[in-house]
């Protein structure tokens, strides 16, 4: 009976989560994208989708870019978090803390100073300047560095009795057991990269670079817009993050139910 | 299982071949990403002999893409020698964007501004002074009042690009049934509030026009009003006037028009209640011509009624980077953009806002089009046209307004009240 109570409350919550989907989904199939009973159901806003954009292009990049982005960071993260974890070197803490610190500063501040920094190093309107500001990433540094901690030094030790330098032990002590921290940053960096929309603003010129974002964006008009439009792209653009989700998802579970066995 | 063990297990597996394979992977990427990068601007502008002007737009995303490229096609065959390459943005991230390059140096050659962000950059030295190429140049195909407007100190820092005009919308079918009179452009407030609340009716409103800035601003030039005092020091809307102004515009919401509370936030709600042949009057601007080719009732369009005429036209124009190095170039295609008869044709045909320009033969076949069968009220609302008040904090002085507007309508401060403080903060950032 409770175990009805507890599925009737989560089906509720379940559904009030899913709500703006499911209204962005009918919002999409519906003629001017206001949802009204009975359902008119027509694809026409997905046709007039592709034909006011080069969809296929724009998606294109947006993985590529994602995909890039977060490999980067998860290695350039990984490896940080590993020195801070592991060497001992002078100011260490202090560095650490700097970096730490660098998250307190919102993008817009940071804006102009790094568009002229690109502009400095011709990378304005390329993917390198799209993808360089976010290859470092403090947060993905504390967070990993954290999980880097947690894998017991012992293993290091031993390894070291095998001959391994610090490269074998990172490569293949430590980071295998930080593969569940790796998969949630991995999350978190496609998200952010999937979802950015001021820098690439920013940095891009060229339609042919553009990412989703800047897309479904660029279909509001300056006193108009169709909405119809605007929410089959939200939906197109949300289909491949949720995949990438579920599937990553399944994944951070199998990994910290098999860590847990250890 | 021991440590030692573990290792040798993760070593046993290959790991490290897939481990090297996996680096090799990542460095590959990066080089993908760094190497393929460059846009095809670089490898244009580096063609022999050939400029290229950079051309930045919110006007033409998402739905003249297409008509622009046409403009640039004829550009560039009357001009061999210089390539156009359009960059859009939408019209709310535009200026962020905008800005962000004039900042950091790296503006395009030309860009788009309307009339309200024209002010704060002209002001703030981003424009080129355009002066030495119109004083060779002969400027009488555009409309007198259009090149006058963006002028600043007597140098032009722009050229209109185009313009729109609000007017007021109405539902033939509804008045027929309530049998009122259609709207002239004689009539008055009065005249439209009394039609109004005949018309409201069952499931229908009898009209809508927004309680905002830009409304506001309008409104109070049909009172005979002015938002500034005649040096520009001070804002000068909390008189009689403009008292008169916004309790017009409040004698709508909750009466013969949906509440703010009715609409909750819905967007285009206005756009589908007329859509639906639920709302009698509407005061909205040209731009709505095209969404309304098959809605299944007769409308027409008439100028916006009042006493003293006075309309609401919004202008587009187009300038040169203060750094451009193609200002040659750069003039040329925006003499091009806007007053070519490709451009006029283009805008005409595709309901693209409209050319700025003087010659009625611009327009020719635009009033013709139906509908509305009287197209002609959009040249009374340009001749009645009331400037919209610029300053160069702008987006703050409206929403200043607005929002003295919105505590008037819910009732929690008088309007009069309103309008002073509003008033007295707007005059605070002028100085």
């Amino acid at each position: 009976m409770t175990n009805r109570l507890i599925y009737a409350g989560l089906t509720v919550v379940g559904l009030v989560m899913l709500g703006p989907f499911i209204w962005t989904f009918l919002a999409s199939t519906t003629e001017g994208g206001v949802v009204s009973w009975p359902l008119d159901p027509s694809l026409a806003a997905y046709g007039r989708l592709l034909d006011t954009m080069p969809f296929w292009r724009i998606l294109i990049n947006s993985v590529m870019v994602a995909v890039v982005s977060t490999a980067l960071q998860v290695v350039t993260s990984a490896m940080a978090a590993y020195a801070f974890a592991r060497l001992r070197f002078q100011g260490r803490d202090a560095v650490f803390v700097v970096y730490l610190a660098t998250l307190m500063i919102p993008m817009q501040v940071l804006v102009v100073p790094l568009f002229i920094e690109m502009k400095t190093f011709d990378l304005v309107d390329t993917y390198a300047g799209l993808i360089a500001p976010t290859i470092a990433s403090a947060f993905g540094v504390f967070f990993l560095r954290q999980a880097a901690r947690q894998v017991p030094r012992e293993l290091d030790e031993a390894a070291v009795m095998d001959g391994a330098g610090h490269i074998k032990i990172f490569a293949f002590v430590v980071l295998p057991l930080m593969r569940p921290a790796l998969a949630t940053f991995a999350i978190f960096a496609f998200m952010a990269s999937w979802n950015a929309f001021l820098w690439p603003l920013v940095i891009l010129r060229s339609p042919e670079f553009m990412t989703l974002p800047l897309g479904l964006a660029n279909l509001h008009g300056q006193f108009t817009t169709e909405w119809d439009v605007v929410m089959a792209g939200s939906v197109v653009s949300v289909l491949p993050i949720l995949v990438v989700y579920v599937l990553a998802q399944r994944h951070v579970i199998a990994s910290v139910a098999r860590t847990g066995l250890k | 299982m021991t440590a030692n063990s573990l290792f040798h297990m993760f070593h046993q597996e290959g790991l490290m071949s897939r481990g090297r394979k996996a680096m090799a992977a990542f460095a590959l990427v990066a080089l993908v990403a760094t190497g393929c990068a460059k846009g095809s601007a670089t490898q244009e502008s580096s063609a022999a002999g050939k400029t290229t002007v950079k051309y930045f737009t919110f006007s033409a995303a998402p739905d003249h893409v297409t008509d622009l490229d046409k403009i640039v096609k004829a550009f560039e065959t009357a001009n061999p020698t210089i390539t156009v390459r359009v960059e859009t943005a939408p019209y709310a991230d535009y200026f962020t964007k905008l800005q962000t390059a004039v900042a950091g140096g790296a503006a395009p050659d030309t860009f788009e501004l309307n009339y309200e962000n024209f002010v704060s950059y002209a002001t703030s030295g981003a424009l080129m002074d355009m002066s030495a190429e119109t004083a060779k140049d002969d400027l009488s195909a555009y409309a007198a009042k259009s090149v006058e407007a963006f002028k600043r100190d007597g140098k032009q820092f722009a050229l209109p690009a185009s313009y729109s005009a609000v007017v007021l919308f109405y539902n033939k079918d509804l008045f027929d049934k309530a049998g009122v009179d259609y709207p002239t452009a004689d009539w008055t407030w009065d005249d439209e509030l009394a039609a109004a609340r005949k018309l409201t009716a069952e499931g229908v409103y009898g009209d809508f026009q927004p309680v905002q800035f830009f409304e506001f601003y309008k409104t109070l030039a049909q009172a005979g009003g002015s938002f500034f005092s005649g040096d520009g020091k001070q804002a000068t809307f909390d008189r009689p006037e403009g008292v008169a102004a916004a309790k017009f515009l409040l004698a709508k919401p909750g009466t013969v028009m949906p509440t703010v509370a009715d609409i909750g936030g819905t967007p285009d709600f206005d756009t589908n209640l007329f859509k639906k042949g639920k709302l009698a009057m509407w005061h909205n601007g040209i731009w709505q011509f095209a969404g309304l080719k098959d809605v299944p009732f007769d409308w027409d369009v008439v100028v916006e009624p009042a006493s003293t005429k006075a309309s609401a036209v919004f202008q587009n124009a187009v300038a040169v980077s203060a750094t451009t190095k193609n200002s040659a170039a750069a003039y040329k295609w925006l003499r091009f953009l806007t007053s070519s008869e490709v451009t006029a044709q283009t805008r005409v045909a595709t309901s693209w806002e409209l050319p700025p320009l003087a010659d009625p033969k611009a327009y020719a076949g635009y009033f013709e089009q139906t509908p509305p069968a009287n197209r002609k009220a959009i040249l009374q609302a340009v001749d009645t046209a009331t400037p919209t008040p610029v300053i160069a904090r702008q987006q703050e002085m409206q929403d200043i307004v607005t929002k003295a507007l919105e505590r008037a309508v819910s009732g929690k401060s008088k309007v009069e009240d309103a309008l002073r403080e509003a008033a007295k903060e707007v005059t605070a950032l002028i100085k």
